[in-house]
């Protein structure tokens, strides 16, 4: 009986004209174009420059920031004013004041100092880029500091080159999933309602089990092929590989999926119409999605926040494909992970079933 | 008043209309008929300018349909198949809306809308979309009225509405006419189509014949008036063993009582019209009986099992097809029987013998991987009724099979009930239509979610010295008390 | 006029007794405020650190105190190895190390961060953060001033861009629908027919998504000011006139949707796929523009959201002069009115 109904569901993805593309193209355009998008590094930050003193340092310390590829210098201002003004339009993110005779104080070791002022709108981006262009400065007008900074080494690990596309692939991983896995099966349960084919299946002697599976195997594997093309994709466009073992990966993308297409076959189970179940499923997508940590490290986040984390199955699976994924980590570094989606995952699907009514409408 | 002369109309490879041309008189009420997919909604929508003619031109009240599009939208009232009311709207929210709309008032409008509108009055202030069928089509049609329209086009506005309010709706029409507006309507119903004065035959885009209603009928007779089907000798299928019985059933949706203590019993081999007014509880009903709801209070057995907790037992045994006509329109005609068949735990063997034995009965053959959306509603009908006894159930469950399709093709549907009634299948069927009524072995007539007749239609025509189902029905409908409350 | 005011006020029915929608409408602005004011967070904060050390002589245990006392990190153990700093952070127990040279205290020197890096922004700022702990340079040659978010609040950067995202798709996506769903229900027919001009059909179907649109406007800004603590540094005039153009330029999109879409689902996936999309990745609402690559740069320029969020970030945030963003409210004027244009040539006023 269940092979019909899987058969089934496979002949109307088959036959739709739009889904068939969509499952192929859709993780393919993801990978192609997101990574370069999800990109939070900062860079290109433009920089004013109000040179009061004119010395030969000065005009060293704009040499060296012309040179440093997080800043493109914007240009010299007369006064810190005419700076601000361009910092007002956007026109500029930092501006730096070097003040008047900055040369001959620092010989006579009068502690002078240089003004920088970052638009801080981003935070993010005017912090790191004060503190950029401050080790820019201190390198060059305060040897000591700079000769102990020089005894600290930074080892970056599983990223040695801070390369935001590593950290960003998998996340893409679980947002391809998450869009094909919760919308899809959302909205082939209400189309069958608004068609009122479930109407037809109800009154036939298919148990609600068998049903549900044959709407959520189609899915698992379509979760499945998605995977393996984002895999692929990120080794053959970016050169990144998986670092820990494969099977972890898919593991934790099945559990993935088993979670979405439960998920969303609830929400349709509780939606009469299409409209109705996308908005709602919009809804936790998106709260999911930015509580995850896919974007902001969930540790910055206040103590109720954070509580949320321990029944988003998605911050469990962000947290465990970064570890497989980027840093390494076998099946005990993310067992726990495991354990949480598998048991979210279950409850999940039970609540999907139990949820489908063929009686009592 | 209308003249339409040569009209043509192409969807994409699809010739919708070729070559139309009649005209109507004022005041004349004028049918147009023909199966479904004739061109009726296309050539009704030019009339009304939403659709431009390919070639041929067109006047409504001597204005041109092309370039006079204003002066045409002034004078016309339109009501679309489907009930064009806004559902969330109250009754009187819509009326107010729809006069403004037009610029004028409901109070300036009243007297026009009075004889419609005083019926639905008390309800003003309900939502649209909780009214019931008739009650809508009277709200839509008092809205089409309102701003006095000297033309009135109705596009199958009757459609799976009872025949009472069906008979109260055409005696709207007639009065309507007597006061001078011109109407077209579209009719699937062939007591509809006799109250015209005139009406068009269309088939297949084309104009098959225009002439008084008889004349009409008569000489189509082959598609309007089927011979009467011949009932083979209720032979062996038929005998004492009760499939259906149920004892006082009952179910209340809140104080409402949707059912209210029902009790029958069916025979196996039977065909039993269950039939009754739009809102009488017949859906509720059937839906206890096939497990789709259980039911408030009383006893029910189907095919010996019980209603209120071998529900699951039940759908084996049975057999199912809702009015919504609902086969997976992307799946092919092989790939739904399958699929059915496959649900109903066949063996795969069987399945394919079978499948072949059914396609060649239905002359399918042809078709068996069309995708099942692309056939017409008659085939589908066909093809859903067949599915539905694909695995030999017991009792077969038919919710409004047959609407919307011309006489021709519903005598072909019940020929396959009747084949499947002599094979020993019980037949449980609800429709709307009484020249279906004469056809079953035993009728139930349920007024105000009671039973108030049961017997064969002789029997019942007998009883209420009535001379055809039609007007029995209507003998017992009109005592309905709580109509839509 | 009359026909007017019953068409808005049937359009406002609509929406009001549509209580799931209202919900949503109403509820999402609410909560995307919430969780990005409170909860997407980019601070320094709880940063796990493991400290490596093969003796605790004085000036390593000072260097570990500084480093504890400090608001951004939390020490949670004390190894020998760098090798075992480095499980506990491949299993998710720590996010960096601070590895103490064994001669360390003669030379003051030596030191090494193993950090994560898996996030490279958090992975440079922790450094950073603990480069300037541990060596403490008061007194340096810089003065670093952190322009209009001293506190470096993420909701300053987001408030502006969640109204952009909320407005467009409170505008686009909800009339589009409410048309569509006049087509699917065939009461359009009726409307078609009738005398009414369809000018004022559209008219009165943006109207209530206007007021609706003001409505989640203010919303948004009450909640910025009193819950969230964010500023209206500029104008008020000023947001609300950038915001104007904005949504009618939204609503624009809105009806050239529902001139191409049949369905509403049609409507639905079109306003998600044409519009969100874009709008979250390419309009700098969270990743920064100037840091995608040229081509995406390009197609960033034409989506409005770009421009209305910059002018929002200078307005609310920076509290600039309105005249500092006349070059905004003229790219999205001239987009509004292209939009308003092409949208009202296409509506049709038949069927086909």
């Amino acid at each position: 009986m269940l092979k019909y109904l899987i058969q089934k569901e496979f002949l109307q993805i088959r036959r739709n004209a739009f889904l068939p593309r969509l499952i192929v193209i859709f993780p393919i355009m993801m990978m192609c174009v997101m990574p370069w998008v999800m990109n939070q590094e900062v860079k290109n930050i433009r920089v004013d420059v109000v040179d009061n003193d004119r010395s030969t340092l000065s005009r060293q310390l704009v040499q060296s920031i012309e040179a440093s590829n997080y800043f493109i210098f914007n240009g010299q201002k007369p006064t810190y004013n005419a700076a601000l003004k361009d910092i007002e339009k956007m026109d500029a993110d930092v501006v730096m004041v070097i003040p008047q005779d900055f040369s001959r104080d620092l010989t006579l070791k009068r502690h002078p100092q240089v003004l920088v002022a970052a638009n801080a709108v981003n935070g993010t981006k005017g912090s790191m880029g004060a503190s950029y262009l401050s080790q820019i400065v201190t390198m060059k007008v305060n040897p000591s500091v700079a000769a102990m900074q020089s005894k600290m080494s930074t080892l970056f690990l599983y990223n040695k080159h801070l390369n935001y596309k590593v950290f960003m692939i998998p996340a893409l991983f679980a947002m391809v999933m998450m869009l094909m896995c919760g919308f899809l099966p959302t909205l082939n349960i209400v189309g069958e309602k608004e068609a009122g084919t479930i109407e037809q299946i109800n009154v036939t002697p298919v148990p609600k089990w068998a049903f549900i599976l044959a709407k959520l195997i189609p899915y698992w594997l379509i979760a499945m092929f998605v995977i393996v093309v984002c895999l692929l994709l990120s080794w053959l466009l970016y050169g990144i590989t998986c670092q820990g073992p494969l099977w972890l990966v898919f593991a934790l993308a099945m559990l993935l999926a088993l979670f979405w297409s439960s998920f969303g076959l609830i929400i349709s189970n509780y939606s009469d119409t299409m409209q109705q179940a996308i908005f709602v499923m919009w809804f936790f997508v998106v709260c999911m999605l930015l509580l995850s940590g896919l974007f902001t490290p969930t540790r910055s986040m206040p103590h109720l926040a954070y509580l949320t984390t321990y029944v988003n199955p998605m911050h469990y699976f962000v947290d465990g494909i970064r570890t497989v994924f980027v840093r390494g980590g076998g099946f005990h570094s993310v067992a726990h992970q495991l354990l949480a989606l598998l048991a979210i995952a279950s409850l999940m699907e039970i609540w999907a079933v139990g949820s489908y009514r063929k009686n009592n409408l | 008043m209308i003249a339409i002369e040569n009209i043509c109309k192409t969807f994409g490879k699809v010739q919708a209309l070729t070559d139309v041309s009649f005209s109507v008189d004022k005041g004349e009420l004028f049918g147009l008929i023909g199966p479904d997919g004739a061109g009726k909604t296309t050539l009704f929508r030019i009339l009304c300018t939403l659709l431009l003619p390919d070639a041929g031109t067109a006047s409504v009240d001597g204005f041109d349909v092309v370039r006079q599009m204003k002066e045409i939208r002034r004078r016309v009232g339109y009501m679309p198949g489907r009930f064009s009311l806004y559902q969330d709207l109250t009754v009187e929210e819509n009326l107010k809306f729809f006069a403004t709309l037009f610029g004028t008032t409901v109070d300036e409008g009243y007297d026009s809308i009075k004889a419609i509108y005083g019926q639905i009055e008390r309800f003003h202030n309900r939502k649209a979309g909780a009214l019931s069928g008739g009650m809508k089509q009277k709200l839509a049609l008092s809205c089409a009225l309102v701003h006095h329209p000297s033309v009135l086009f109705l596009d199958e506005s009757t459609t799976g509405v009872d025949p009472v309010s069906r008979k109260e709706f055409w005696d709207m029409l007639s009065m309507l006419k007597e006061r001078g507006i011109t109407i077209i309507a579209s009719t699937p119903y062939l007591d509809e189509v006799r109250r015209c004065e005139r009406v068009a035959f269309l088939n297949e885009g084309r104009v098959q014949g225009i002439d008084t209603p008889e004349v009409i009928l008569e000489r189509f007779g082959d598609i309007f008036n089927p011979p009467a089907i011949e009932r083979k000798t209720a032979s062996d299928g038929m005998n004492d063993e009760n499939v259906i019985e149920v004892e006082h059933l009952v179910k209340a949706f809140g104080n409402f009582r949707a059912v209210n203590d029902i009790s029958f019993t069916v025979k196996r081999g039977e065909v039993f019209g269950f039939l009754g007014a739009n809102g009488a509880g017949k859906t509720t009903a059937m839906h206890i009986l096939t497990g789709l709801n259980q039911p408030t209070s009383g006893k029910g057995k189907v095919a010996g099992y019980d209603v209120c907790t071998e529900y699951e037992d039940i759908k084996k045994h049975i057999g199912y097809m809702s009015q919504k006509f609902s086969l997976y329109e992307d799946l092919t005609v092989a790939e739904n029987i399958r699929l059915f068949g496959g649900i109903y735990g066949m063996p795969a063997k069987e399945i394919a013998r079978k499948t072949e034995l059914l396609l060649q009965q239905l002359e399918f053959a042809d078709h068996r991987n069309d995708l099942v959306g692309s056939l017409p509603l008659g085939w589908k009908q066909k093809l859903a009724f067949s599915v539905a006894i694909f695995h030999e159930p017991r009792i077969v469950f038919l919710d409004e099979p047959t609407g919307g399709v011309d006489p021709a093709t519903r005598r072909q549907f019940w020929q396959l009930i009747y084949d499947a009634a002599h094979r020993g299948i019980t037949v449980f069927v609800t429709t709307h239509y009484m020249d279906e009524a004469e056809y079953c072995d035993r009728i139930s007539i349920m007024v105000d979610g009671r039973i108030s007749a049961m017997g064969t239609p002789e029997e019942l025509k007998r009883r209420f010295n009535q001379p055809d189902m039609d007007h029995v029905f209507t003998y017992l409908a009109r005592e309905a008390k709580r109509g839509d409350d | 006029m009359k026909q007017l005011i019953s068409f808005v006020k049937k359009e406002a029915r609509h929406i009001l007794r549509d209580r799931r929608t209202m919900l949503i409408l109403f509820g999402m602005p609410v909560v995307m405020m919430l969780i990005f004011g409170f909860a997407i967070t980019t601070d320094v904060k709880n940063v796990r650190t493991v400290v490596v050390t093969s003796q605790m002589d004085m000036q390593t245990r000072s260097a570990v105190e500084r480093l504890s006392a400090s608001e951004y990190f939390t020490i949670t153990q004390t190894v020998t190895t760098p090798k075992e700093a480095e499980r506990l952070i491949r299993n998710q127990k720590a996010d960096m190390a601070v590895v103490f040279a064994p001669d360390f205290a003669s030379k003051r020197s030596g030191i090494q961060f193993v950090v994560d890096g898996a996030d490279p922004n958090m992975a440079q700022q922790w450094t950073n953060y603990a480069t300037n702990v541990i060596v403490n340079s008061s007194g340096g040659a810089v003065n670093s001033k952190l322009l209009y978010n001293p506190q470096m609040r993420s909701a300053y950067n987001f408030v502006p861009a969640i109204l952009g995202m909320l407005l467009m798709l409170v505008c686009a996506m909800m009339t589009s629908i409410s048309i569509v769903r006049e087509k699917e229900r065939g009461t359009m027919e009726v409307l078609l027919v009738s005398p009414v001009r369809p000018l004022m059909i559209i008219i009165a179907k943006v109207v209530p998504y206007l007021v609706l649109a003001f409505a989640i406007l203010t919303t948004i800004l009450l909640m910025a000011r009193y819950v969230l603590d964010v500023p209206l540094a500029g104008s008020i005039v000023g947001i609300y006139i950038v915001s104007t153009i904005y949504i009618i330029l939204a609503l624009s999109l809105g009806l050239l949707i529902s001139n191409i879409a049949s369905t509403q689902l049609m409507a639905l996936l079109l306003s998600a796929m044409v519009l969100l999309m874009p709008i979250v990745m390419l309009s700098g609402m969270m990743f920064p523009v100037e840091s995608m690559p040229e081509v995406l740069q390009w197609i960033s320029a034409v989506v409005p959201p770009r421009y209305y969020i910059q002018a929002m970030r200078k307005l609310m945030i920076m509290g600039v002069d309105i005249s500092n963003v006349v070059r905004e409210m003229v790219i999205l004027s001239s987009m509004a009115i292209f939009l308003l244009v092409v949208a009202l040539a296409k509506f049709k006023k038949r069927l086909c």
